[in-house]
């Protein structure tokens, strides 16, 4: 009786260790969802995006800080690679290529903040950032609209702050339910 | 024996003590010359204009927060990091030039983690001296596709106005929105008060 419930555990774990080297991807929940969103998102990975530079509207921002969220933008987006290509502002390809979408970046609210403050202080001198960030086609439809913000609390430098937002956006733009298709995306774009 | 130290002392008495601090000097000042000579040519060759700067973001293949130098030639504004390959922008696609300054905390990561981990909030009192203005540089240009691309340096504060204006002595526009330096600690004094 002993023996064969020994037999019948040594077998399970045998069992297990099969399963695990067969099929390694398989196991861990979280890995198989990431694939399959990704797989869902691949429709997208056709499309081009073209990101304008930041409109500052009325607000005192720094040349420094809108031109450091364009450029991080763009290297964020990239990393992403839920885009085919990642177009600069001004950019003369853009009229050739298709499915281009247009990120356009507006300030909304800017707390500017100080470094010392908030190494002396730790509660209070906080940079904020807060965007209106719209991706739209190329006739102007819009697609996705979110409002993301970005900051920086205690280490780090002000410019930290348009980093922060960068990969707020990016990240807003890949888990947005947008799949790609002009149905779709015309549908969220009244939702947002 | 006492003749002969004698004859010495009253031949020329310090003389050899002075010829050979004399010809150390000499010897010492030219080597340091020439070692001057050797360490900024390399970098400077035909530079007109050279400073440090730090790298803070948008030049291609160049990591981010880097040291290095920056320096104007005829046509092109060179960042090299020390002893690495350098990055090039051409001036004539430099469409704007832009200067601010900025309060930042010197010492990094090192003296970040030294002022968190001394006791009764030292760290803090540390802060309160440790900190620096710098000039933030910043350049709008265009690729050879007209894509607009930003660059940031952050340079000793006062060099950033000698970048400029050899930047707009080559026919670089200064933005007139950056002419009034936009200062972080005004502005933030400002916006506490409100």
């Amino acid at each position: 009786m002993k023996t064969s419930r020994r037999n019948s555990w040594i077998i399970g774990v045998a069992a297990i260790l099969v399963t695990v080297v067969a099929f390694p991807g398989r196991l861990p929940g979280q890995t198989s969802a990431a694939k399959s969103s990704g797989a869902t998102s691949g429709s997208s990975t056709q499309r081009n995006v073209q990101v304008y530079r930041v409109d500052a509207g009325d607000h005192d921002l720094a040349y420094s800080f809108q031109v450091a969220i364009y450029e991080n933008l763009i290297e964020e987006l990239n990393k992403t690679k839920q885009f085919e290509r990642v177009l600069r502002d001004g950019d003369r390809n853009a009229g050739n290529i298709p499915n281009l979408l247009v990120l356009k970046t507006t300030i909304e609210k800017y707390t500017p903040g100080s470094e010392t403050r908030r190494a002396v202080t730790t509660v209070s001198g906080a940079t904020k950032l807060t965007v209106r960030s719209q991706l739209l086609t190329s006739d102007g439809k819009i697609v996705l609209e979110r409002t993301v913000n970005g900051e920086v609390r205690f280490f780090g430098s002000n410019l930290q702050a348009t980093h922060n937002l960068a990969r707020n956006i990016a990240k807003a733009i890949q888990q947005s339910t947008w799949s790609g298709s002009e149905q779709s995306s015309a549908m969220l774009g009244a939702q947002f | 024996m006492n003749r002969l130290f004698v004859r010495r002392n009253h031949r020329h008495p310090y003389f050899d003590g002075r010829a050979l601090i004399g010809l150390c000097a000499l010897w010492f000042w030219f080597g340091l010359g020439a070692l001057a000579q050797s360490t900024a040519s390399p970098v400077n060759a035909n530079a007109s204009f050279s400073t440090r700067a730090t790298h803070l973001l948008g030049l291609e293949n160049t990591k981010h927060n880097s040291d290095g130098t920056l320096s104007i030639h005829d046509h092109t504004l060179q960042f090299q990091r020390d002893g690495k390959a350098g990055a090039e922008v051409e001036i004539t696609s430099v469409r704007n030039v832009f200067l601010n300054e900025e309060d930042k905390q010197v010492g990094g990561v090192p003296m970040t983690l030294g002022k968190a981990a001394a006791p009764y909030g030292g760290g803090r009192v540390v802060s309160l001296f440790a900190h620096k203005n710098y000039d933030i540089l910043t350049l709008e240009y265009m690729d050879v596709d007209g894509g607009v691309h930003g660059v940031i340096f952050q340079l000793t504060k006062g060099k950033g106005d000698l970048v400029r204006n050899e930047l707009v002595a080559r026919g670089v526009l200064s933005s007139s929105g950056e002419e009034q330096r936009t200062k972080q600690s005004t502005a933030e004094v400002t916006h506490e008060n409100k």
